[in-house]
């Protein structure tokens, strides 16, 4: 079968990946460059477990082929911490409880990202709309709308403190 | 639920992806657009082409621009674009709003307007707002251009007037004045909707002047209310013009049920929106003078 | 019930007041390596050399196989092996079956002879990529001969009826009446008796993440290792290894991440077994994991689906008498677990109403559908429902309060055994629901629901209070037999604890690693509580089969009073020892210790003091400073059985104590139908729970929040259709509708806390209460939206097409008046 070379910028390193047409962006992510964060859910673009971003807007890779993105600049989950330090959204995440089994999160987080980049003074009612891109089937979508507001509140008044801590 | 194998290549320019459909007609060739009907059919394996002809690098498609007083919408503008862009909220706010039901964002993101259209899903937004604007089709192919009005381009449950080898490249969406409305019913937010309805309302004084309405999920193609649209033209903007639109339009309907709605409860939701939609669009119309 | 014998329960306990971290809503300490995307799910290992694999599902909802031709698809690039049915019947031995009589409804990881429903495996194939193994499919010919299909559980209880199963004779795989009580007294004397019938279709638990396994036969020791996010029944795992037809010594199952199950990966050995087939044919390790659609036809987890005709006796000053239960269950082709979802039905048949009668007829069906497996409540959420409605039907026909009549019924003494012999360890009935009320605010909704009346919009308020059963005994899945095959007792928890010796604690748990509750962060706060340590320095292993202890996983809300079970247990074995060592450094009877602030010391006498830490050190370092009789290393287990099971009558008129812990919530769920389209939003939901001490409130709120948009998924959503013939029409999440955050409303939650009498701090189970309570809620919604039109739903899920059916079938009648 005839092979592209597809070259992608991930979380800000350039990788060059020889792959089939037929090779599904979320598949190139996890087995070629190693990078299991966004997950693989339904694979008919409804749960969105594989959200990336492709040019800062979030996409489904489940139904992505890789070579249609060649070129493009990806963001994945494992992009989002500084190192050590976690990003607010994953911060907010942990003390709301945003999660339970953390299936979902790495497309939540990055779905959650692009909301709070496209509008720092999101609304609750717009992060819980917004968010309905994403299942999540432990949550109930609660806490993650609380863990989305928060994260916002914080990254738009710049302040790196967490807005409730518990622990 | 792995896509089957198939040949690939992204031409530039549209003369060069009709080369290639032609050249690789023999193999299933089809065109790729943002893919969020096809990759999911192909993951299905219940689409096979053997070749695609992906059509995401040929910028030429990419723009919206204005034409006079019509709006064109080049086939491979994502769907988000076109849901943000001033122009279409300006001349097209039935297109906007239609836009904002498509699934998700992270599905628009991908999506374009020209594959939606041309994927021809009876249930789908965009097919019936192209046919509730008396929109053109512009399609190109190896015998070069041609244009098709939408009431002629669905011909089928996903079949257009595309002929093989052809591309769809614009979409024209004529100007409309009047108030614009799209509304539409699913059972959980995103989801393909069971009943959609866009719908175009012109006013004169104390009359209604004109109306374009088309409907979605409610036959193998969308279909046009035209009972409904003879029934308003001349009458008064009342509800009682509005019930006997409705009537009208339902009495012409028999829907086919599935497991989300049986043809009965289909008909009674398209009765609810065809009232809200019609309502919306006159309340536009009345406050837009 | 006065004359039966019952055993002793067990000690009443005195609980500690002043915890310091059970209570407290700490950041889980499982969450940063999912935060980080680095979850170590199924999907995520890779193993060199790794195949996958992938199987080929039946199109026939039931079929004679009459040919497989496999050539074509053994030729195919990257293939390494085609397994068919037949082939793999000789490989492997039926899968682990805990149903009525196995030998006539034989269950297989691959179908052999014909297949029974739609999406049942009929071959698998192992190639070099899942992209390679799913072409190689499309190339095997199978050739079937169909054969009629039974969808319809009551039609498959006809003579005439499709077999599903030719050896078992009939569908009907199990059918019992069960007399509790003076039922005949109790129905002979009440003044009113309601009757309903009612349908409840299936759904499932349907996790974001599917099933898997990655197996790794080794042919020189002939030891297989499996990896996989289904390790419940960790006890039972041996009957994997009759399946695999190899020693249980050589079978290590070893647990990882599970993306979600709700039950739904309880006991999923199919895919294990599959994977595990697979390598010791290839001889190198593979992966299967299931697609969507595989685990949404082929999971062996649908939840239950039932029909029910049910009469109530009531007196007509509201008090409840008796219930007399005749249920229809459709389990699919196989019955896995028997009819235990019934055993948890009958753990809470009376609700918190003190009924002294229960009649329950339930005939097991087979049909042509994917079978039962377990989905959060495992059957005691329908039966929630089912009894709300009833009761809710009661009022309106004695033109009570709803409120009230449930209250006139209310449970007040504790310990208080229900007459199907099930106790109720303690609760507060009475105090849920006045905190319902007032949070739900009730009665200004009650106003509002006038208001709107008037303007012709119906808005409906669905009180309901109902049980929440924790900490499941094995009894349940026996007692229907007065000869059973394999009685069990206690499913027991293990935990051991070891102290390093710097003072660290590492905390090895047995069973299912993970599937979205918090064993780590509850097990590090029990731990923390006990050796007054920070909750995240306490570090959290899971064991596989092969070393592990006896345990039983997650199911029945039981996770979190078994593990605290056993971190009590390993801490007074641990604690025992370090006192002992304190007292030998300290030179001081250890009569005259106490445990302060995370060490041993003089009392009175602060300063004569030692810490775990300065114990640990000597005890792991400094052996010869002891007595000789101890031993280095400080390191000690608990396995600990079900604390409460006691066993049925012969007679079967007492089922025994099986699930003890009695949670309990009160529901208000306030709803608007739009009558044009028969959809159903929220305007407001509140709900109380009462599930003993909580741990991490925040967590159990999360449960509440996340069962709750399960059951509104219930209600109002999701459902596997399947048509006359057989064919499941909803095979993907665009037609199995999964709520999103625009169905799901703000929940506000209360808590209550009664603790049990009988567990560490009092703790009770509450996994599963959300989805327990919500259907049964909503549905009560509707009909008080929809009352005064004569409107009642009876059926879920409350679908558009079904209401506006029922508003048309309500005006037609009207028509007609």
């Amino acid at each position: 079968m005839q092979r592209h070379e597809v070259t992608l910028t991930v979380n800000g390193r350039t990788s060059t990946v020889s792959v089939e047409p037929r090779k599904l962006l979320v598949d190139v992510l996890r087995e070629d460059l190693g990078l299991s964060g966004a997950h693989i859910g339904c694979e008919h673009g409804v749960c969105g477990t594989c959200t990336v971003l492709r040019d800062g807007r979030s996409i489904r890779s489940c139904t992505t082929f890789a070579v249609q993105v060649d070129g493009a600049e990806i963001r994945t989950v494992e992009g989002l911490a500084d190192g050590a330090e976690l990003h607010p959204l994953q911060d907010e995440f942990w003390d709301k409880q945003g999660l339970q089994c953390g299936f979902c999160t790495p497309g939540m987080l990055m779905r959650a990202c692009e909301i709070v980049e496209q509008k720092p003074d999101v609304s609750r009612e717009e992060v819980r709309e917004g968010i309905a891109s994403n299942l999540c089937r432990c949550t109930g979508y609660q806490f993650i709308t609380d863990a989305v507001c928060a994260a916002a509140a914080r990254m738009h008044s710049g302040s790196s403190e967490t807005s409730g801590a518990q622990a | 639920m792995k896509p089957p194998p198939f040949q690939y290549a992204a031409p530039t320019s549209v003369a060069e992806a009709v080369e290639l459909l032609a050249a690789h007609a023999d193999d299933d060739a089809r065109t790729l657009a943002g893919g969020q009907s096809l990759v999911p059919l192909m993951n299905f394996r219940l689409a096979q082409p053997g070749y695609l002809v992906d059509l995401g690098r040929i910028e030429e498609l990419t723009r919206i621009r204005t034409d006079g007083d019509t709006l064109v919408i080049g086939a491979m503008v994502r769907q988000s674009d076109a849901e943000h862009a001033p122009e279409v909220a300006l001349r097209a706010p039935l297109l906007a709003e239609a836009l904002g039901y498509v699934a998700h964002p992270p599905v628009r993101n991908s999506g374009t307007v020209g594959g939606s259209i041309a994927h021809a899903d009876p249930a789908a937004e965009l097919p019936a707002v192209a046919l509730a604007l008396d929109a053109e089709l512009v399609v190109v192919g190896p015998q070069g251009t041609r244009t098709v009005r939408a009431a002629d381009f669905f011909v089928g449950p996903f079949a257009t007037a595309i002929e093989a080898g052809e591309i769809l490249t614009e979409v024209r969406f004529p100007r409309r004045d009047g108030g614009q409305s799209f509304v539409e019913f699913a059972r959980t937010h995103g989801n393909f909707a069971l009943v959609g309805v866009a719908s175009v309302i012109e006013t004169d004084g104390a009359t209604i002047a004109r109306a374009s309405i088309a409907m979605s999920g409610v036959a193998p193609v969308p279909v046009r209310a035209t009972a409904a649209e003879e029934t308003l033209a001349g009458s008064a903007p009342d509800d009682a013009s509005i019930r006997a639109a409705v009537d009208a339009a339902v009495a012409g309907l028999s829907p086919s049920g599935d497991a989300h709605g049986s043809a009965e409860t289909r008909t009674d939701i398209a009765r609810s929106y065809l009232r809200r939609g019609i309502e919306l669009a006159l309340t536009r119309a009345q406050d837009r003078r | 019930m006065t004359t039966t014998d019952r055993p002793a329960a067990p000690p009443v306990r005195t609980h500690k007041e002043d915890r310091t971290w059970v209570g407290r809503s700490i950041r889980r300490v499982e969450d940063p390596k999912f935060l980080r995307g680095r979850g170590g799910y199924i999907g995520d290992m890779t193993v060199p050399g790794m195949l996958y694999a992938a199987v080929l599902r039946s199109p026939h909802a039931h079929a004679v196989i009459a040919g497989i031709d496999v050539v074509e698809a053994l030729a195919a690039p990257g293939v390494h092996a085609v397994i068919t049915g037949e082939q793999a019947a000789e490989l492997c031995d039926p899968l682990p079956d805990f149903g009525p009589n196995p030998a006539a409804h034989t269950w297989r990881c691959l179908a052999v002879d014909k297949v029974r429903y739609v999406g049942e495996g009929v071959a698998v194939v192992v190639a070099d990529s899942r992209y390679l193994a799913e072409d190689a499919l499309a190339l095997i010919e199978v050739e079937y001969e169909p054969l009629p299909a039974v969808v319809d559980p009551e039609r498959a209880l006809e003579d005439g009826a499709p077999l599903v199963h030719d050896d078992l004779g009939s569908n009907c795989a199990y059918e019992r009446t069960f007399d509790f009580g003076d039922v005949e007294r109790d129905f002979a004397e009440a003044d009113v008796i309601v009757t309903d019938r009612l349908r409840w279709h299936r759904s499932g638990g349907q996790p974001l993440e599917t099933v898997g396994a990655v197996a790794d036969f080794d042919h020189a020791t002939g030891a297989l290792t499996v990896h996989t996010n289904s390790l419940s029944f960790t006890s039972y795992l041996f009957m994997v290894a009759g399946t695999m037809k190899i020693p249980a010594n050589k079978l290590d199952i070893r647990p990882v991440p599970a993306g979600g199950s709700f039950g739904s990966k309880l006991f999923a050995t199919k895919p294990a077994v599959i994977a595990g087939m697979c390598s010791r044919q290839v001889g190198r390790p593979v992966q299967y994991l299931e697609d969507r659609v595989d685990n949404m036809s082929n999971c062996d987890h649908h939840g239950s689906d039932r029909v029910y005709d049910v009469r109530l006796a009531v007196m007509r000053d509201g008090t409840i008498r008796g219930v007399d239960i005749d249920t229809v269950e459709d389990y699919g082709a196989y019955i896995q677990f028997g009819v235990g979802h019934h055993g948890n039905a009958l753990a809470q048949v009376v609700g918190p109403y003190a009924m002294t009668s229960v009649r329950y007829r339930v005939r097991a069906a087979l049909t042509n559908k994917n079978q039962q497996g377990a989905y959060r409540g495992f059957g005691s959420e329908v039966n929630n429902w089912m009894l709300e409605q009833m009761v809710d039907k009661a009022a309106r026909e004695l033109d009570l309060d709803p409120v009230e009549l449930r209250r006139r019924n209310f449970i007040r003494e504790f310990p208080h055994f229900i007459p199907t012999g099930n106790v109720y360890d303690s609760g507060d009935y009475d105090a849920v629901l006045d905190k319902a009320l007032e949070l739900s605010e009730y009665k200004r909704w009650r106003i509002e629901q006038a208001k709107a009346r008037e303007e012709g919009r119906c808005i409906g308020i669905g009180l309901i209070t109902a049980q929440e059963r924790s900490v499941f005994s094995a009894t349940e899945f026996w007692f229907w037999f007065d000869e059973p095959g394999a009685p069990v007792t206690s499913m027991p928890e293990s935990v051991t604890l070891k102290v390093d010796a710097t003072g660290g604690i590492t905390a090895t748990l047995y069973s299912c690693a993970f599937w979205g509750n918090s064993p780590e962060t509850m097990v590090a706060q029990l731990v923390a509580e006990e050796f007054d340590c920070d909750p995240h320095d306490v570090s959290i292993v899971y064991q596989g089969s092969k070393n592990g202890l006896p345990a039983t996983g997650p199911g029945g809300s039981r996770t979190t009073v078994m593990l605290a079970g056993a971190v009590e247990g390993a801490t007074a074995k641990i604690k025992a020892k370090a006192l002992r060592a304190a007292a030998h450094l300290l030179e001081a009877n250890p009569d005259d210790l106490e445990w302060v602030d995370g060490g041993y010391q003089v009392k009175g006498v602060p300063e004569q003091r030692k810490s775990l830490a300065d114990i640990a050190v000597m005890l792991h370092l400094f052996k010869h400073s002891f007595p000789e009789d101890m031993e280095s290393g400080l390191e000690d287990s608990k396995v600990f059985d079900h604390p409460y099971t006691t066993m049925p009558s012969a007679d079967r008129t007492d089922l025994g104590v099986f699930y003890p812990f009695m949670g309990h919530a009160c529901h208000v769920p306030v709803v608007e139908v739009d009558l044009e389209t028969g959809s159903v939003s929220f305007l407001a939901y509140a709900a109380v729970h009462d599930c003993g001490t909580l741990v991490n409130p925040r967590s159990l709120a999360g449960h509440i929040v996340g069962g709750t948009a399960q059951g509104i998924g219930t209600a109002l959503y999701e459902e596997f259709v399947y048509d006359d013939d057989g064919q499941l029409l909803t095979s993907s999440f665009l037609d199995y509708l999964i709520p999103s955050a625009m169905e799901v409303p703000e929940l506000r939650i209360a808590h209550h806390e009664t603790p049990s009498p009988y567990t560490l701090h009092g703790i009770k189970g509450g996994g599963e209460g959300g989805r327990m309570m919500a259907p049964a809620a909503i549905n009560v919604a509707v009909n008080d939206a929809l009352a005064h039109l004569g409107v009642r739903v009876t059926e879920l899920p409350i679908t558009p097409d079904r209401l506006r059916a029922a508003i048309r079938a309500a005006e037609s009648a009207r028509g007609r008046e």
